[in-house]
């Protein structure tokens, strides 16, 4: 399946001596010309909306053209790593941070904080989202914020002793709530995770020294943390399939009732109610545990654009409040932009437990902060998962295990 | 004896067809109903064509067919052609290097596929094939592994038939055009069936080479069905029935060929 | 007797050979020289690193781990995909009614989709899976079996799966070298009162025998370069502790994503590559003593 991520690295590599540079002519600082636009996996869904935003666009700035190219949810890292390496990125691409990190080190993307402050018009946690450590600049403007809820299965919690009014709200009541639905129904579970790097920081743990050189999170501390879930997993509290499971293994568990409690943003609870109409109504929502964390999508623009200014102009104007806004209307995602905090639509529960997750969530997002580090790409990820796992099966000690895991992920870093 | 037959295809039928009906089942279930149930259910309860006409509504369906079609027919055409020609060569002609040539497409068989795609990106965008379909079709034109199928297929010949041939004054295209082509038509039908899957299913190719959203083959278009709020498993689902069908229909039209063997191909041992 | 132009065999086998070389030789040779420096995926410079990702190969426990998994994986599926897709063959050769009908569907595993089979595999063999139930209704164990989570199991289950997946793939192969079969020689032998069993190890057996020879070194490359199976199952991860990862798994590790190790993932293609070999030779030494 993703044997794919090989080639796409690959062609980076060949094309290395390729890259030719065929200079922009950067000549042109007024806002014309033709341009293209990247988006993840927005269409068919949102291109009336989008091609809304485009219009309006070209209206304002007569002899401008956006075309626009949106890619598919699957194997996106891979064309933009192939775009990347081949020079051809589009003018103005949807980028999330990590994905725009790599690009901004290669000086592909523009700093678009370059005389201008952004603090007057996005909040604060979107444009740090795409400030990184080790090189000067903001490399996208803040696009759509989202963070995570928790849903819990009523009956189940109604079942086994629970009241799903009272859901636990830390971690440590995550442990002793399981306790009790063991207790009463010893073929559930209620947890659904194992443990990963923003737990860390949830908990308070340092995950990179301070120059940023170092992963410095196999303290005592969270060796602790690890045991506390290898205990729980003994004791029979998570299933045995969270061993394995990816990303959004635990929406899928939730889905089909083999557990009785996931994560998952605002939209979550369409989700999962379109997969399994039966959860109507027995879907209880709650604030995050602990720390909200939170989600940022932005826009980026090439630094290899033949017509900076408009790409630039673009960008802005996706991102603007008005547009932000009505993309919010459509779908529970929230506007990364200062202005949008007076439309009250985001706040406003109209009773619907959508609605209810909606303004919860919007709720959370002053208090969200992003709890994975960007320096923790996805493949650290998965190398510190490996361990957990085999910690939390009981294999080896947790302490090992995290060691093992910071030794794999220093070794990864240093090589960037 | 008969009962015997019909009762291991039942039992085999039973172990291969799993996933595909559950995926059959999804596509026809009404938005009412459960997709993940603890144990799968296989029969729908509010039975609809509708996801099917959605997928339509929401992605150019045959728009994308048309295109993937067109890579298929390119790659098929290139491996029945290339694969017939250089494995009758290997097999029926004697010639110095013959076993060299027969080791390159051995050994070829083996160089790890995961890095050959590297260049060949590259490659095809300096034959200016970037973004066109053509481009997507050219790598898989000619697979090792089809060449050693009809390099086994013609092996398999008697001799006699080449010498009678001869004897009759055939040069070599006659030879193989009317002698053992014939003879190797079931060996053809599966490298057709191979060359066409394996251009119809693939997915990061066809997606690293095209950028225009109105060149895309099936599944890479398939895949905005997986968008960023919007996952509809039925949808999902019926998206990949459609993909299924054409496989479906040229297996079926083909597999009657697998039996046409030596004694119809009118060269009776 | 003259029974061809020189330039002829050159002519039918040059189209192929330069799609080869153009889409498969050059790419890999570039894979070899990748494999000596540290190059990366995305820009930077790229270093001439002699032998070193070489030498970092032999003390990474991982490989070791993978390169264990890979070839016993290919030791069990070697001789289960060479014999049991031929027995399948042999089953839907003959014209019964509605036999189309199951060609078709025993082809079926082949072309569906990755994502739906690991969904209905999980569905087997899941703690609370069908396989396992059935067994705790029956008492056969008391704890659930760990399929999809116990270091070996989980082999044997993504073994289970390519075998699933590979019964119509290489029964169609199989389908048409048995159309070549001579049916007098079948007639013969049923004449003299050869059983079944016997007609299928004298005539049908020596008959496909080339073919199993290919299906054999197909179903061996197939194995050490095993992905998907175990990608699948184990949600990308290779198990607890990655002790469930193939060689090529690895490889994608190191090769995938914005940060990778280009130079280590080329040079660990460079040793799959050599691994492969090996079966390849034996496998064909072997058919070359057998033909004699």
């Amino acid at each position: 399946m993703r044997i794919f991520r090989i080639a796409a690295a690959a062609v980076l590599m060949v094309s290395l001596a390729a890259c030719g540079d065929d200079s922009p002519t950067t000549d042109s600082d007024k806002i014309t010309g033709n341009i293209t636009l990247q988006t993840w996996a927005l269409t068919p869904k949102f291109t009336d909306y989008l091609n809304e935003v485009i219009a309006g666009f070209t209206a304002k700035y007569p002899g401008t053209s956006v075309k626009l190219l949106d890619q598919p949810g699957d194997g996106y890292s891979e064309k933009v790593l192939a775009q990347a390496s081949s020079n051809t990125l589009p003018d103005v691409i949807n980028l999330p941070p990590d994905f725009a990190l790599p690009l901004a080190k290669q000086n592909l993307l523009v700093d678009v904080g370059k005389g201008d402050d952004l603090s007057k018009t996005y909040v604060q946690g979107g444009i740090d989202a795409y400030k990184f450590n080790g090189v000067d600049g903001v490399y996208g403007y803040p696009w759509y914020l989202n963070t995570d809820l928790d849903y819990w299965n009523v009956k189940q919690f109604k079942d086994c002793g629970l009241d799903a009014n009272t859901p636990p709200a830390t971690t440590q009541e995550l442990f002793t709530q399981a306790a009790t639905m063991k207790a009463k129904c010893p073929d559930n579970f209620l947890m659904s995770r194992k443990p990963d790097v923003s737990d860390f920081v949830r908990a308070g743990i340092k995950i990179t020294s301070d120059d940023g050189k170092q992963f410095v999170f196999n303290t005592d501390q969270a060796a602790a943390l690890v045991d506390q879930y290898r205990d729980a997993f003994a004791k029979g509290y998570l299933p045995p399939s969270v061993l394995n499971s990816d990303y959004q293994g635990n929406s899928k568990l939730f889905t089909q009732g083999k557990v009785a409690w996931t994560t998952g943003g605002a939209t979550g609870l369409t989700d999962f109610q379109r997969d399994n109409p039966s959860l109507k109504g027995q879907v209880a929502v709650s604030k995050a545990l602990d720390t909200p964390p939170l989600y940022v999508q932005g826009v980026s623009v090439s630094s290899k654009s033949r017509y900076p200014a408009t790409a630039k102009a673009f960008a802005q104007w996706i991102t603007n409040a008005d547009n932000q806004n009505k993309f919010g209307h459509l779908v529970n995602i929230f506007p990364s932009t200062l202005a949008s905090a007076s439309d009250s639509y985001f706040g406003s529960d109209d009773g619907t437990p959508a609605g209810k997750a909606k303004a919860l969530a919007f709720g959370e997002l002053k208090d969200a902060k992003n709890l994975i580090p960007y320096e923790v790409n996805a493949d650290m990820q998965k190398l510190l998962d490996q361990q957990i796992a085999l910690a939390v099966k009981g294999d080896v000690t947790s302490k090992k295990a995290l060691d093992d895991a910071v030794a794999k992920m220093n070794q990864m870093l240093s090589r960037q | 004896m008969k009962a015997l037959r019909y009762f291991l295809l039942a039992f085999v039928l039973v172990i291969t067809v799993g996933p595909f009906l559950w995926e059959l089942s999804t596509s026809l279930k009404g938005a009412g109903e459960d997709i993940y149930t603890q144990t799968p259910s296989f029969v729908p309860h509010q039975p609809t064509l509708n996801n099917y006409a959605k997928v339509a509504d929401a992605i150019p369906v045959w728009r994308y067919i048309g295109n993937s079609l067109v890579v298929a027919a390119l790659t098929v055409g290139g491996n029945i052609l290339f694969a017939t020609t250089a494995g009758y060569a290997i097999a029926r002609l004697r010639f110095r290097g013959r076993s060299v040539v027969l080791g390159l497409f051995l050994s070829t068989l083996v160089l790890p596929g995961e890095v050959t795609i590297v260049s060949q990106y590259v490659t095809v965008r300096d034959f200016g094939l970037a973004d066109t379909l053509v481009g997507v079709a050219l790598p898989g034109m000619v697979a090792a592994l089809n060449v050693l199928l009809m390099y086994n297929a013609f092996r398999a010949l008697p001799q006699e038939i080449d010498e009678a041939a001869i004897v009759d004054g055939a040069t070599v295209p006659q030879r193989l055009l009317r002698v053992s082509l014939p003879a190797v038509r079931g060996t053809l039908a599966v490298v057709a069936i191979f060359a066409f899957i394996q251009a119809w299913d693939d997915f990061l190719w066809p997606l690293i080479v095209l950028t225009s959203p109105e060149k895309y083959t099936l599944t890479v278009g398939l895949q905005y069905l997986s968008g960023t709020f919007t996952q509809d498993q039925r949808l999902i689902a019926a998206g990949t029935m459609i993909a299924f069908i054409p496989i479906a229909i040229l297996f079926s039209a083909l597999q009657r060929y697998f039996f046409r063997g030596v004694e119809e191909g009118g060269v009776k041992g | 007797m003259k029974t061809q132009r020189w330039f002829t065999p050159w002519v039918l086998t040059i189209p192929a050979l330069a799609w080869l070389l153009v889409f498969s030789v050059w790419p890999s040779i570039n894979t070899l020289r990748l494999s000596f420096t540290n190059a990366k995926p995305l820009g930077g410079d790229v270093d001439f690193v002699g032998l070193r990702n070489y030498t970092d190969m032999l003390h990474d426990g991982d490989v070791r781990t993978a390169l264990l998994n890979s070839v016993v994986y290919m030791a069990i599926c070697l001789p289960l995909l060479t014999i049991l897709p031929l027995l399948l063959a042999v089953l839907v050769e003959k014209r019964l009614p509605g036999i189309s009908f199951f060609r078709t569907a025993f082809y079926v595993p082949v072309i569906a989709s990755a994502v739906v089979v690991g969904l209905m595999w999980t569905w087997l063999l899941d703690d609370r899976g069908l396989i396992n139930n059935m067994a705790r209704a029956l008492h056969v164990v008391a704890q659930p079996v760990p399929f999809l989570t116990d270091r070996w199991l989980v082999l044997i289950s993504a073994i289970s799966l390519t075998v699933w997946k590979g019964l119509g793939y290489y029964m169609i192969v199989y389908l048409a070298a048995l159309g070549n079969v001579r049916k007098d020689l079948h007639e013969a032998a049923a004449i003299d009162g050869a059983g079944a069993v016997r007609r299928f190890l004298t005539v049908t057996v020596p008959g496909v025998r080339g073919t199993m020879f290919l299906v054999s070194i197909l179903v061996s490359v197939a194995a050490l370069r095993v992905f998907s199976e175990l990608y699948i199952l184990t949600g990308g991860k290779g198990g607890p502790g990655g002790k469930d990862q193939s060689l090529v798994m690895l490889i994608q590790q190191y090769a995938g994503g914005f940060y990778g190790n280009f130079g280590y993932a080329s040079a660990l293609s460079v040793l799959l590559f050599a691994v492969t070999l090996v079966p390849m030779i034996v496998l064909a030494r072997l058919n070359n003593r057998s033909e004699r």
